[in-house]
């Protein structure tokens, strides 16, 4: 009975196994496809976003605990990553600041 | 005693703190590297499909697959199957040792073909040896610490000196460790493909 739960359980986690590296071989397909820079980091994000909800709620059982868990600890992050977003007008101006070469 | 808000047990909380830490810190390397990249229209993007998107991509399958071998351990271990536990984590360990192997095989390649911290063998930026060997050593030095971390508990739970809430806790660095691949790899290999 423990062993037929038991491997019932691990259904799961090979079907989110399989879906993350599904997301890695797209990735993958989608680098030489050679699309714009731009475009590319886009998409490559979103894949890697989706891979990593899909691995903290269902490997590291975020979905299983409580709310509260989860809304102290992932809106903290988000808050700090985008906080980090201030350089990015300095590294756009470094760019077009760059004198041509001779 | 005051029931904890979170319903879970303090090392467990414990362990998520230090993941939001460790992941912020990851984000603000990773975001260093990308503004360095912006700054630096010269930067060089050295990598072939083979050897080291193929490598990057043995590496991830190594790491994502160690998930799920670490699921099976703490599953086993919340069961009460001890030796079942102890074998999960030690095929845990033996893919993060894969891992460490592969990674350890592209830096010596690149260092053969002259790359270092400062200095880039293609004459394009020479940040992008240290960006590359900077955010690539800190993941394996959190990877090297989950593998020695994985053989202390495992050694402990079989002896019966830990539980299997320690192997959870384990469990939960671990895979935070394999997602943070989920980043370096798009954002480190494969936005630099030649």
């Amino acid at each position: 009975m423990a062993e037929a739960r038991h491997s019932a359980g691990m259904k799961r986690y090979v079907v989110v196994w399989i879906g993350l590296i599904l997301i890695v071989a797209i990735e993958v397909l989608l680098t030489y496809q050679h699309l714009p820079a731009g475009r590319l980091l886009a998409f490559l994000l979103v894949l890697a976003f989706i891979a990593a909800a899909l691995g903290v709620m269902y490997f590291m059982h975020l979905r299983y605990e409580r709310a509260s868990l989860f809304w102290s600890l992932i809106p903290y992050l988000i808050f700090a990553l985008f906080m980090m977003d201030h350089v990015w007008p300095d590294a756009f101006r470094l760019m077009h600041q760059r004198l041509p070469a001779p | 005693m005051e029931e904890s808000p979170y319903g879970i047990q303090s090392k467990k909380l414990a362990i998520w703190l230090f993941i939001i830490a460790d992941a912020a810190t990851f984000g603000a390397i990773l975001f260093a590297y990308g503004y360095l990249r912006v700054a630096n229209p010269d930067w060089t993007r050295p990598f072939e499909f083979w050897p080291t998107i193929a490598n990057g991509i043995a590496m991830t399958v190594a790491l994502l697959t160690s998930s799920l071998t670490m699921i099976g351990a703490v599953q086993s271990a919340q069961a009460g199957w001890k030796s079942a536990s102890v074998r999960w984590l030690g095929v845990t360990m033996a893919l993060g040792l894969v891992f460490v192997l592969l990674l350890l095989r592209e830096w010596s390649g690149m260092i053969a073909a002259g790359w270092r911290l400062s200095r880039n063998p293609l004459g394009g930026s020479v940040l992008f040896g240290a960006t590359f060997f900077g955010i690539t050593g800190l993941h394996l030095l959190h990877v090297i610490a989950g593998v020695v971390a994985i053989a202390v508990i495992a050694s402990g739970f079989n002896r019966d000196r830990l539980d299997a809430g320690h192997v959870e806790t384990t469990g939960l660095y671990w895979h935070f460790v394999n997602l943070v691949q989920l980043f370096v790899f798009p954002l480190v290999y494969l936005m630099n493909v030649r």
